[in-house]
Formats: C-alpha cells, structure tokens, sequence
C-alpha cells in the first residue's frame, strides 16, 4: 500500500512538474525558425539525437532479433521485411507509391507500409548519412500542434514520391514529451485501420493506465530513441529495452498473498486483461472493392473489448512456421508463464513448392482487386523466379499487453470453475488436478469472508 | 362475430405493441453508412462539437452529423482527419439531429 502511495504521489508531481515545465528553446525558435533535426541540434539542446535516432527500430523498422525459431542469423528482423499475414506486404515489397489508376473510376493514391517511417521517404527505412538525420521527422511524435495536412505523400519535380513534413514554427512551439496522439496516430491504424491490428484503443474508458492521466512513454519511456517494449510473439523487432508490469507494479502486487503467489506462473495480464479486440481474420486472396473503386483485404474486425483472449504457456520465446506464429513454453518449463494473446488467422499465399508464405505488393490489388499480380510484383521486387501461389492460412497469436482493467479483472470463479476462462487441459493439467482447480473449494472460504468483510 | 372479435384483439395487441416499443426502438436504432468527408466545421481549437458531412457511398445522399466525441474533435482540430476521408460512421437520430456514435477513418497502412 505505502508502495503504491508513494509511487502514485510520484506520479502526480511528475505530471504536474511535466505540464508546468515550459521546453526550453523556443525563443530560438521564435527568432530562427524550425528547421527539422538541425534546430533541435542548435544550441547543445539535443546534441547526437539525430544520428542516434538512426539506429533505432523506428527508424530501421527492424532489429537483431533473438528469442524467435528459423531466423537467419546475422539479419535483422522487422517491418522491413517480414512477411506474414496480418500485414502481407512490407517495407520492400509494398513500398510507398502511387498506385496504377482504378479502370473503373479512373482514379489512384499513394499506399505503402512504410507511410508511418519518419522520414521523407526519399531518405527512408534504414537510411543513414546526413541526409538522413537531416530528413527526421522530430515534430510527428514531438509536437503537439502538427498539422497532419502537411504529412501526405507527393510527387516532386524528378517524380520521386515524398513524404511531406509539418516543420512550422507554430509545430515546433508546441513541441514537448510524445503524447498519446502522437503514437497512435501510426499505432492505432497499422493493419488496414483503425485498432485493426492490435485491437485495443488507450483511453479513459479503455486502459486503467489512461484513466489516471498516464501516456504511452510512462511505461514505453525512452532513452536515447530506444523504446522498450514487451515480449509480443509477433513483434519481432526490438530496441533492445524491455518494459514489465513488474517494473513498476514488483513481484507481490496483490495485499492478498494467495494471489500474489499466482504470478509466479501466470503473467499480470492474464488477469487483467480478460478482452481483446481488432480483426480477427483477413484474406489477402479475395480483397473487396469499395464503392470508390479501390479494393480492400477482405476483414473480420472486431472493436476493442469485444473479443476474449487465449491463453497459453510462454517463454518468450516464439514458435515461427508458415503456418503459425506463437508462444512457445509449456507447464514443466519454469521460464514459462499464462498469458493472453489476441487469436489472428490470416489468409495468404503460400508457396507450393516450398509451403513458404509469399509476400505481396498492394498497388495491383488496391487498384485491380488482382491478388496474383501483387504476388507477381512482390516476388519481382525480392528476385524470386519461380513460384506456384496456393492459398492457404496462418495462425497467429499477437501479445496482448493492452486494455488493462482492475475492476473487471478475473476474480477466483473465472478460471476455478469448469468451463471457466482456463482450459486447463490444454494448458497440461490431468483430469484429477482439473477436478480440483475448478473446484469452488478451492477459495469458497476466502471469498465469503472477504464478501462479509466488503459489505 | 367471435371471429371479429378475435381480429380486434389481435389488432388491439399490435397497435399496444407497436404504442409500446415502436418509439423506443426508433429511439435506440443506429444507422450505419459509409462515405467521405464533403465539410467538417468546427468552431475553433476550444470546440466541444462540430458538425460533418458526409456523401453516402452507397445512396449518394448527403449526411450531416454532430460530433461530440474528444478524440474524433482532436482529430478535426489537427487534421488527422480532412474532407476527403473515407469514414465508417454510425449515427443516431435525436431530436431530428443525426449524433454521431462512431466515426472512424476506413483506410490505414
């Protein structure tokens, strides 16, 4: 409890001091303008924050990558160039450009996965040099006040596609700490729109963390542009920080000790994120024409909250196949812990000769709702000659870390009952052990007293 | 005249169901469309409503809708979201006025 006090106090100085501290430099800014990297560099204000950028994920959208099965060691791993089927395109196969025009309408539009890279495009994913720091797009997740008609892609007079920046000085005085807006405006819309991916929105109503005025960079608090992240079996690439619950929260969360004694083999979120959300299913062979024209991967959204998750034993490390990425671990293995995880299947094209999935470029089916020709471009793109495309699907288990709640979090009679939210058999209980964890033996007697005590 | 009668009743049931859970179910329907942005207005950074139009994909029509919702005006005042965007939008009609429950961009990456 006096932990909690404590670090709650802490909190509220901390917010309080952070909305009272006024960023310093904007009197510079004011009298020279905003000129990207170059001003945050003025002045020993960020010395080295430019080049340093340059060697994180969000720059490189990848990363050594060491916790997950039949990698090529030495590569670095990511958006880059993954393929897999919540997103079938990457960085490479499905960069940004303007697609062949819509024959029945005429019409056509940028697309591409890197959209969200912060630079300008001509200096892109994983570029290095001068050029590139120069090129860093500081505002989009620095500033408050940016005005998101100026990110939109253009052709420029050598007919390169360009990325367009807000570097307003009116952007850059409302520079300050990331707030939420500033990561979701990337992360709330990866996957094909909003909350498709991940599923779960950041607000009051939605995450605790939200509710007491929290922001993404509380718990993702970044050092030198390295952003720590969880253990997210499709989220491969990685700054090389991590951040827990536990971090924050320790090991013996809970006053009640038999609940604390929990989370040596079932993770927090288990409990406190019973709901997840997002599509729950696409099919890149067979995409949807929408009424202006331009055609869509066929998808089962779901909002967040309105689906429940999966549970399994984890390690952190991943089981990656064809057909399946997902948590490896198991209940003899002590590293291994429940967790929940969002249950995705996606619809692709494999390789028959191979039974390896192929990756695909958006610009012909967004156009056409030709799904053969992206593969076509795509496997040009990687110099890939030969290839008989057959559809089929893929299992996927996305972290689930999110959407955490305390009211509603699961109590004893969620799990301990049968049928409960824990299939134990699966999770490689015998039926003599099953019988006794959903038993309401189990905690009849401690619940009673704690209901006579609550009311 | 008990057939008659009969087809009173029946009549008599309908027209109290309809008395009782017509308007309600009026009340709580949510129209659901998609279309793109033709205007947004909104008053100023400190706006707590504003008002968008949109054309229908589907009839063609024009729909104007109030938003209140912090998180779609943020997206207005900063321009997240500009006329143009396609939005997956679903309403409810209050005291004539078409109130917007849920406004979200169709595209992503």
């Amino acid at each position: 409890m006096k932990r909690y006090l404590i670090a709650l106090s802490l909190l509220v100085v901390a917010g309080a001091a952070a909305q009272a501290k006024e960023h310093p430099g904007k009197a510079y800014i004011e009298k020279n303008g905003y000129g990207g990297p170059a001003t945050c560099e003025a002045q020993e204000c960020h010395p080295g924050s430019a080049r340093k950028f340059l060697d994180t994920v969000h720059w490189k959208h990848a990363s050594p990558v060491t916790n997950v099965d039949h990698l090529e060691p030495g590569k670095e791993y990511g958006m880059k160039n993954r393929i897999y089927t919540m997103c079938n395109g990457n960085d490479i196969v499905n960069n940004l450009k303007e697609i062949p025009p819509n024959p029945k309408t005429g019409k056509t539009k940028f697309t591409g996965c890197n959209t969200c890279h912060p630079g300008d495009h001509i200096r892109d994913v994983g570029s290095t040099g001068k050029e590139a720091e120069a090129a860093i797009d500081c505002l989009l997740c620095h500033s408050s006040g940016y005005d998101f008609r100026q990110r939109k892609p253009f052709k420029d007079g050598k007919g390169r596609v360009v990325m367009g920046q807000d570097r307003s000085v009116k952007a850059a005085m409302a520079v300050g700490k990331p707030g939420v807006k500033n990561c979701m405006v990337c992360h709330e819309s990866a996957g094909g729109g909003v909350l498709i991916k991940r599923g779960f929105s950041f607000t009051r109503e939605t995450d605790v963390h939200a509710g007491k005025g929290m922001v993404c960079v509380d718990c993702h608090g970044a050092k030198d542009h390295k952003i720590p992240t969880g253990f997210d079996p499709n989220n491969w690439a990685n700054d090389g920080v991590r951040v827990a619950c536990a971090d924050c929260h320790g090991e013996k969360p809970h006053a009640d000790e038999d609940t604390n004694r929990h989370v040596a083999r079932i993770a927090c979120q288990a409990c406190h994120i019973p709901r997840t959300g997002g599509a729950v299913a696409k099919d890149f062979t067979r995409w949807t024409q929408g009424e202006d024209g331009f055609f869509e991967p066929t998808t089962l959204r779901m909002e967040a909250n309105e689906t429940t998750p999966v549970y399994a034993w984890y390690n952190r490390t991943v089981a990656n196949t064809p057909t399946f990425i997902g948590p490896k671990g198991s209940r003899g293995d002590r590293q291994s812990r429940i967790y929940p995880f969002k249950l995705y299947e996606g619809k692709a094209y494999f390789d028959r000769k191979t039974g390896t999935l192929l990756s695909m470029d958006f610009a012909p089916p967004m156009a056409t709702g030709n799904t053969l020709a992206g593969v076509a471009s795509a496997a040009k793109t990687l110099g890939i000659k030969e290839y008989d495309p057959v559809p089929g699907w893929q299992t996927i288990y996305f972290g689930s870390s999110h959407l955490v709640t305390k009211e509603k979090a699961l109590s004893c009679a969620n799990c301990h009952a049968p049928n409960g939210a824990l299939n134990f058999k699966s999770l490689g209980y015998t039926d003599e052990e099953i019988r006794k964890l959903t038993s309401a033996a189990l905690y009849f007697d401690k619940m009673a007293e704690k209901q006579k005590e609550d009311w | 005249m008990r057939k008659v009668s009969g087809i009173v009743l029946l009549l008599w049931i309908a027209a109290a169901t309809a008395a009782i859970f017509g308007p309600v179910q009026a009340l709580a329907d949510e129209i659901k469309m998609v279309g793109a942005i033709t205007t947004i207005e909104i008053a100023g950074p400190d706006a707590t409503t504003a008002s968008a139009t949109l054309k229908d994909n589907k009839t063609g029509e024009l729909v104007t809708v109030i938003v209140n919702d912090d998180m779609t005006l943020d997206k207005f005042k900063d321009h997240r979201i500009v006329p143009g965007d396609e939005i997956r939008l679903k309403y409810e009609v209050k005291d004539g006025k078409n109130i917007s429950k849920y406004f979200r961009k169709t595209a992503g990456c």
